[in-house]
């Protein structure tokens, strides 16, 4: 049936916003590839059963189907602001684990956060009409959502009522907080010594550069992580490719990144700490994890250079120093990213240039300075070859680009926007993004988990961030046996 | 950007014949007068999204807003100029030391003084089938940098950081 | 409680039940912490996966440090690599400059760049060509006595060789089988991947750098970002999946791919798009949900008399963060630029983006004849938070993180005295620590540790493949 046509006129931006709606625009706005066109690409290098059998145990719709690895672990999260707890809590749910997350009763101020403050971009709830910003939502995962006031006395009984009967707790509330009102880990682990208890934060909650409040209680949030550890200097244009102040300069990552990796080595911590006490000793244990220095352990070789001959690491843009080619640089509609370091692919690229532009081959394929892949690497080299490279690019799209290297099976790929991201093809097929239609919010459009793909027990998302304390009644009373008269008279007195 | 100049500017009845590199990103969209690395020629260009809108013009008389940072002259071995030859190319600023090398820097001690396997050739020093153990037996296989370590250690340059 | 209840046991009162837990009760929080994570003497406490041992057909950086976690955790690992080659992630360095000898004995003027830092701690290297019908058995001998693997090839490329999961199950049903990559199953399934591909395909380049207002490009983060992260996560379904298998004795496929893992990071990216239509773009130093949360430019270099042209010239910028509204007032007192204030008193209005562009240009105005420690101190001493963008000296000079012990130098036996940056700081844990022996091998290094003490195979068979090539 042919959709309805209506007229519409739109004034201002409030118009447009129910005219995207998914109701209107579903995803993915045209169908992905067939399990036929897909099968085909299999048999073309001979992989055909090979490709069949991938799907078939690995499929991601299947994943409902199969256990869920952490099925019985219970969880606290008891974080704010930032998204490493979050991620944390995150990633041990959608590997089945029980997890609740408990906010103050005026709520994580996250949930406020919206993109340049813009209220029509966040979510009502359909019961109450309150509104909650999407990162909040989106990153609040498979996660039980209850209210505690843990500054009065009441509330830190529940509290520690709650942590005796967990296996893990995460916190990430400011240096030493926790402790002060008597239930941090050297209280909690005297009442649950199985307790496994990781403190997530910035810089740490101890040391001489530990995380800071302001003088007026505002929080360290990154980028002041990516800042501490060098990542922020050693990421952006030089001044030698773009003018200081006008794109030359040091530059944070778009999201808050070291968030991530400080949750995700959490969850990895807090895993290996599971093992060893139900392997070996029965004991949990205290983990520290900070977004400035998880990340810094994975800045390659950065400080390490520096130990080596007092190399301080300058930016290159979108060039890497280390590997000749491996980059991106503009195209006709965008960016194209081409990447080819031993001989066989640097050669292969270069075929795949030449063959439109002869020129290629003979100003790089018989210079003898490029000849070497090491050498390649140096600064005049990635000059010329870059030079040349986007020589070719500017009379191409990225996806005639992208279409040509793929014939030379080069790792090759255009810089995607999110609206094209969720409409690529392969993107689409697996899928990376998915909808899930929540009770309170809608139909949410989301990142899916990349660990989706097992045979046994793919992680999964069963639900998205929820409204502020929805799950006070069930949890209140399965964990603690609190009927709702006493959590209703609770929350009068202002503890849930 | 993404282009090139190759100047075939003919001086002494020789032609120039030198490449000059308009690096990616600084010339993508780009006005003004640049020179040629080899022979000092200025050319006006404007460059928009890559391409070479105008020019090269030659603008004789006229000082160049910019150099390139590369050029290199194919027809002649390869001979280069690298970044920061003075008259020619524009020096590259944003890099890791103040002396840039592009090829493998042979150091034998760490910023604190102490021995590091940072320079080849090294002596064959491998077992059957390539096995290695647990030490480097520095004092056998480089007694040089050992001495020259000790020396350190003697001077008090060993340090802790 | 005690059987006769007039009796006063101690562990029946609250609170500490010896003098030494009083003590650790008493002691400042700081100190406790420090006590308890005890930088420094990791190697007297226990390995929290003692007795695993995974196989790492891996190389770049994504599929390695799937494995370098668990070898850092306590795990015994083999990492595979091509006869007298090696990982091509050992030819990677950054201009060339940087490289530690022996690659291996055959090839003495080659080294292993720096590019390989970090990637392989504390595993045995070997060498095999799986190529060779030959090899195939101590492979499977391998897989035998291993709890899993992780591997990165084309998809397809293990199954012809006769050893993906569908074959190694068979062998070893406890097996747990990584494949990471690229794609995955799907149109793409053949794409090659690197780091730099994940950034740009999945969306994150698309929301980094300056805007094109500003002036900028979509930008690199500056490392390896995405390999590393998304190596993570596989390490945490790998150790989702051996707790899984501790309770029923199986093992798993899992299959990973790196470029969703960037799409995963990217926040209300996704949601925003999919409900309204809206496509994030770059907000440079900027943060699209909070102001002031940003770092701005100052006039002058702390170090402008340094010889090393990072601290000469960009010693320059400072993260200031005063979004709450206490806090955005004292930042305009501070400034001279009170009328912000009094314009965008509401942190609803200051977010916007025009308000965004003028309140970070009145402050690099303010700070325009100031160096980078001036704009800090003035903002510190009024309780603001502002620290500077540091570089990897002030990081390798920085107390806190020698004190913590996630900046320290190693002794490695066979390459001398490398600085380290990484293991130590991927996590304090207070009783099975993280811990580092050796920064890698050279290639083949364990070949006889391997082959001869482990799989049993003669010495004179060891020589006679190495003869060969086949290892």
């Amino acid at each position: 049936m042919a959709p309805e046509k209506r007229e519409i006129e739109i004034n201002s931006r409030e118009d447009t916003l129910d005219l995207m709606s998914p109701d209107i625009r579903p995803w993915p706005v045209t169908p992905p590839p067939s399990p036929e066109e897909v099968a085909a690409v299999y048999a073309k290098r001979k992989a055909t059963d090979f490709g069949k059998w991938c799907e078939d145990n690995l499929r991601f719709e299947y994943s409902f189907g199969k256990p869920e690895a952490l099925q019985g672990l219970k969880v606290l999260c008891m974080g704010l602001w930032r998204l490493g707890n979050k991620f944390c809590a995150s990633l041990l749910g959608e590997a089945g684990a029980e997890v609740i997350n408990i906010e103050p009763p005026e709520g994580d101020p996250l949930r406020k956060l919206t993109p340049f403050g813009r209220e029509e971009y966040m979510l009502e709830d359909k019961e109450t009409g309150e509104k909650c910003g999407l990162e909040f939502i989106h990153e609040m995962r498979n996660q039980y959502s209850i209210t505690l006031n843990i500054e009065t006395e009441e509330g830190r009984e529940i509290y520690k009522n709650l942590a005796k009967n967990v296996d893990v707790l995460i916190e990430e509330y400011p240096p030493g907080y926790m402790d002060e009102l008597g239930v941090g880990y050297r209280q909690l682990s005297k009442l649950n010594p199985g307790l496994v208890y990781c403190w997530i934060g910035v810089r740490g909650s101890w040391g001489p550069y530990k995380d800071k409040l302001s003088k007026f209680g505002q929080w360290t949030l990154e980028p002041f992580g990516g800042c501490a550890n060098s990542f922020v200097h050693n990421t952006g244009f030089p001044p030698d490719q773009l003018p200081r102040g006008k794109g030359g300069d040091p530059t944070r990552s778009g999201v808050w990144f070291a968030d991530y990796v400080a949750g995700e080595q959490a969850a990895c911590s807090i895993l290996a700490a599971l093992y060893w006490r139900d392997e070996f000793s029965g004991e949990g244990q205290f983990i520290e994890v900070t977004g400035a220095e998880s990340q810094m352990d994975i800045l390659d070789f950065d400080i390490g250079w520096y130990g080596f001959n007092g190399s301080i690491k300058a930016r290159t843009g979108a060039w890497d120093p280390n590997l000749n080619q491996y980059e991106w640089n503009p195209c006709k509609d965008g960016y194209m990213m081409i990447g080819g370091q031993t001989d066989r692919l640097w050669y292969r690229i270069g075929m795949c240039i030449e063959r439109d532009y002869p020129q290629f081959g003979r100003l790089i394929h018989e210079d003898p300075l490029l000849k070497e892949m090491g050498a390649r690497n140096a600064l005049q080299a990635l000059i010329k070859t870059y030079t040349l490279t986007t020589r070719w690019l500017r009379d191409l799209n990225r996806i005639e680009a992208e279409q040509k290297l793929l014939e030379y099976e080069i790792a090759a790929g255009p810089i995607l926007f999110i609206d094209e991201v969720a409409e690529f093809p392969h993107f689409k097929y697996r899928p990376w993004v998915y909808t899930i239609d929540s009770d309170q919010y809608g139909t949410i459009l989301y990142s899916a988990s990349p660990n989706s793909f097992q045979m046994r027990t793919p992680h999964r998302v069963k639900w998205m961030g929820r409204p502020l304390g929805k799950d006070n009644y069930e949890i209140y009373q399965k964990w603690l046996g609190m009927g709702q008269s006493q959590v209703n008279e609770l929350k009068d007195k202002g503890v849930i | 950007m993404c282009d090139i100049i190759w100047c075939k500017k003919e001086i002494d009845g020789k032609i120039c014949n030198t490449v000059n590199y308009l690096d990616p990103y600084c010339f993508w969209n780009w006005e003004g007068k640049i020179n040629c690395a080899e022979c000092g020629t200025v050319y006006y260009i404007h460059m928009i999204q890559g391409f070479m809108y105008k020019g090269p013009e030659e603008r004789p008389g006229e000082e160049p807003d910019i150099m390139p940072l590369y050029a290199d002259k194919p027809l002649d071995g390869y001979d280069n100029y690298l970044p920061g030859t003075e008259g020619r190319t524009r020096p590259y600023n944003c890099l890791p030391r103040h002396i840039y090398l592009g090829r493998a820097d042979m150091v034998k001690f760490s910023i604190r003084g102490r021995p590091v396997r940072g320079w080849c050739p090294q002596p064959p020093c491998s077992g059957i089938a390539g096995s290695h153990g647990f030490k480097w037996d520095i004092q056998k296989l480089s007694p040089e940098v050992w001495e020259e370590y000790q020396e350190k250690l003697k001077k008090g340059e060993v340090k802790e950081w | 409680m005690a059987k006769d209840l007039r009796v006063t046991r101690l562990e029946d009162l609250p609170g500490p039940k010896s003098k030494e837990e009083l003590e650790e009760m008493k002691m400042p929080y700081e100190e406790f912490c420090r006590k308890a994570f005890d930088p420094g003497n990791e190697m007297t406490k226990p390995q929290a996966l003692k007795g695993i041992r995974w196989l790492s057909t891996t190389m770049y950086i994504f599929t390695p440090h799937s494995v370098s976690n668990l070898a850092e955790l306590g795990a015994e690992v083999i990492k595979v690599e091509m006869p007298r080659m090696g990982d091509p992630m050992r030819h990677t360095s950054p201009f060339n400059e940087c490289y530690l000898y022996p690659l291996h004995d055959s090839r003495p003027v080659t080294g292993t760049g720096m590019g390989f830092l970090n990637a392989n701690p504390n595993e045995y290297h070997i060498t095999m060509d799986y190529h060779i019908d030959e090899m195939k058995e101590a492979f499977y001998r391998l897989v035998r006595m291993s709890d899993g693997l992780t591997e990165c090839y084309r998809p397809g490329t293990f199954d012809r060789w006769k050893q993906s999961y569908r074959y190694l199950q068979e062998l070893n049903p406890r097996f747990i089988y990584v494949w990471g990559g690229g794609f995955g199953y799907g149109p793409k399934v053949f794409g090659g991947s690197y780091d730099i591909l994940g950034q740009a395909h999945a969306g994150l380049a698309s929301v980094t750098g300056m805007h094109e207002f500003m002036g900028g490009h979509c930008t690199k983060h500056s490392n390896w970002c995405i390999d590393w992260y998304s190596g993570t996560q596989i390490t945490f379904g790998i150790l989702a999946a051996l707790l899984w298998r501790r309770k029923t004795g199986l093992g798993t496929m899992i299959e990973f791919s790196q470029v969703q893992a960037a799409t995963r990071a990217l926040g209300y990216t996704a949601p925003l798009y999919g409900r309204f239509g809206i496509v994030r773009q770059r907000w440079g130093n900027w943060d699209t949900q909070l102001c002031v949360h940003g770092i701005i430019l100052c006039g002058k270099s702390d170090f402008p008399d340094a010889i090393n042209p990072q601290d000469k010239y960009e010693a320059r910028y400072v993260m200031v963060s005063a979004f709450q509204d206490a806090d955005f007032k004292e930042l305009c007192d501070i400034t001279g630029n009170k009328e912000l204030y009094e314009k965008y008193k509401a942190h609803k209005d200051r977010v916007e983006a025009e308000a965004q562009v003028e309140i970070y240009a009145a402050l690099e105005k303010w700070a325009s004849d100031k160096s980078r420690s001036e704009v800090v101190k003035t903002l510190q001493d009024a309780g603001l938070l502002a620290e500077p963008v540091r570089n990897d000296r002030e990081v390798y000079e920085c107390e806190h993180f020698r004190q913590r012990g996630t900046v320290r130098w190693l002794e490695d036996p066979i390459f001398g005295d490398v600085l380290q940056h990484g293991t130590y700081s991927a996590g304090l844990m207070e009783k099975t620590p993280r811990r580092l022996f050796w920064i890698w091998r050279p290639v083949g290094a364990d070949n006889v540790r391997i082959y001869h003490e482990l799989l049993g195979y003669p010495v004179s068979k060891i020589e006679e493949w190495y003869e060969k090539s086949w290892i």
